[in-house]
């Protein structure tokens, strides 16, 4: 099982690292939270000190996004292209379970993501000159787990690479607008928010950045519904991939 | 040795395959005929393990698929319908992917691909990326594929749509080589002249259902015709449609 699993994500590894087209456009869309925040930053400086929390705010939003964009190429090319371009069939002629696929292409789309998301945070530490808790790290590790299987799962119900396309960079205003709401709404600070995947990571990162404690069990707790949650979009997908049609191409 | 029984397939309201049976010995290059739609393409995919059937029996090398489908692949090498490769990947990284997957070990491996490489005559383009590739060049690439783990038995859906002269060729004698070699080969096409100088045995298919099943000079004696058009047309009951 493992063994053919590394093999797939292997594969795509080796396969996405070749699209360099692609790396730069996540490379770019990564360190674009860092690049707005410090021109932002340059734009009010002096005027009050008050400034520094929203930015922090805004560069946890960013950071949201840069764990989706950094596997969106691979997990459209991955899966909705391995079928527009008919390699699913030939793949699946190998002694290889459509779970072992699955699963592969998840690692390979959530290594990514997470490539994506370590470069941002890289950046606004260097930005900000701090270098964050190791706490963070607890919890930001889910969000790419989680970011890579809802992307596995759209790109499996889309038959090809624009469909795909489309509904990835819809997916991609769920981190931008909820991570909007919670900087900008008055009612986002209520407590229970801290325990919802993607939202809790927003205000574990803004109270993290801002030099406060993270909350070791709440830490824990948004770990696991992450983690149940990203479970929940593969057992979706899998069920997917187990359909006759989907060896089928366009 | 490849056994199909009573092979049935559904697709939503659209029964593909009524009732499929044939025998494809090893040693020996079975062709499978049929019209558009007739139930080649899923036959061959319902064998290579790809698709489940919906009723009916596939046994390859006399076990059936239904016991572990994952072990009996390793058995199968295919071509189906479109080559299918990794436009970014070169063919040696493709046929090492593809061993991979069929568990070669790695040093095993290493020779492995160089034998195929020399075997397909593909070393001037084992190192350059699949996506510029000719179809000649593409379809050896996917044969490589095909049979890096040394499968006894090939199945080829429509290999020589899209090739040139002397890639069909090449193709031919490779083929030929594969069957003195004692693999068992399944071939479909549409194109009757293929069929009659490459295969030993015809199945031929229409509607889902085996209609007929023997050599080329069989067939014409049991239809009482001197081609293999004609006994085509006169087994599937398809005379001309504008």
């Amino acid at each position: 099982m493992l063994n053919q699993l590394l093999t797939i994500a292997g594969k795509e590894l080796t396969d996405s690292w070749h699209d360099r087209r692609a790396l730069l456009s996540a490379a770019v869309y990564s360190l674009m939270g860092p690049a707005v925040v410090s021109m932002v930053s340059l734009a009010i400086r002096g005027k009050h000190g008050e400034s520094q929390p929203v930015l922090i705010a805004m560069m946890s939003v960013f950071t949201l996004v840069s764990a989706f964009v950094g596997g969106m190429n691979v997990a459209m090319d991955s899966i909705a292209g391995e079928r527009e371009r008919r390699s699913l069939l030939p793949l699946l002629m190998h002694p290889v379970s459509r779970l072992e696929v699955l699963l592969g292409k998840w690692v390979a789309v959530a290594a990514f993501s997470a490539a994506g998301l370590t470069l941002n945070v890289a950046g606004f530490a260097l930005l900000l000159g701090r270098v964050p808790p190791w706490q963070m790290a607890l919890c930001l590790v889910p969000l790419p787990l989680l970011a890579a299987a809802l992307e596995v799962w759209v790109s499996t119900v889309c038959r090809g690479v624009k469909e795909a396309n489309t509904y990835l960079s819809m997916l991609v205003f769920l981190p931008m607008g909820l991570g909007m709401f919670m900087v900008f709404s008055p009612v986002a600070g209520r407590p229970w928010w801290n325990f919802l995947p993607v939202a809790g990571q927003q205000l574990q990162l803004e109270a993290g950045m801002k030099g406060g404690q993270l909350d070791m069990p709440q830490t824990l707790f948004l770990m696991l519904a992450t983690a149940v949650l990203a479970g929940l979009a593969l057992v979706a997908a899998a069920d997917r991939l187990e359909q006759d049609d989907v060896v089928y191409g366009e | 040795m490849i056994e199909v029984r009573n092979l049935q397939k559904q697709f939503g309201a659209v029964a593909a395959l009524r009732d499929v049976s044939f025998r494809a010995p090893d040693g020996a290059i079975t062709g499978l005929l049929g019209a558009n739609g007739a139930g080649k393409s899923t036959t061959l995919r319902t064998i290579c393990g790809v698709l489940t059937p919906g009723g009916g029996e596939v046994r390859i090398d006399g076990a059936s698929l239904a016991g572990d489908p994952l072990a009996l692949q390793r058995r199968v090498g295919g071509l189906l319908d479109h080559a299918g490769l990794y436009a970014r990947l070169t063919p040696r990284e493709i046929f090492t992917f593809s061993g991979r997957l069929h568990g070669i070990a790695w040093r095993r491996l290493r020779e492995r691909v160089e034998e195929v490489i020399a075997f397909l005559g593909m070393q001037p383009i084992a190192d350059r990326r699949t996506g510029g590739f000719s179809q000649g060049e593409r379809m050896k690439t996917a044969l490589g594929r095909a049979l890096i783990h040394s499968p006894r038995n090939l199945l080829l859906d429509e290999p020589t749509n899209g090739l040139d002269v002397p890639s069909v060729r090449a193709l031919r004698l490779l083929l030929h080589r594969a069957r003195d070699a004692g693999a068992c080969i399944v071939f479909s096409s549409h194109v009757l002249e293929e069929v009659r100088a490459l295969c030993d045995r015809v199945v031929i298919l229409a509607q889902g259902h085996v209609v007929a099943e023997g050599t080329s000079a069989e067939l014409c004696r049991r239809a009482g015709v001197r081609t293999l058009e004609d006994a085509f047309v006169a087994f599937t009951g398809t005379a001309e449609v504008l």
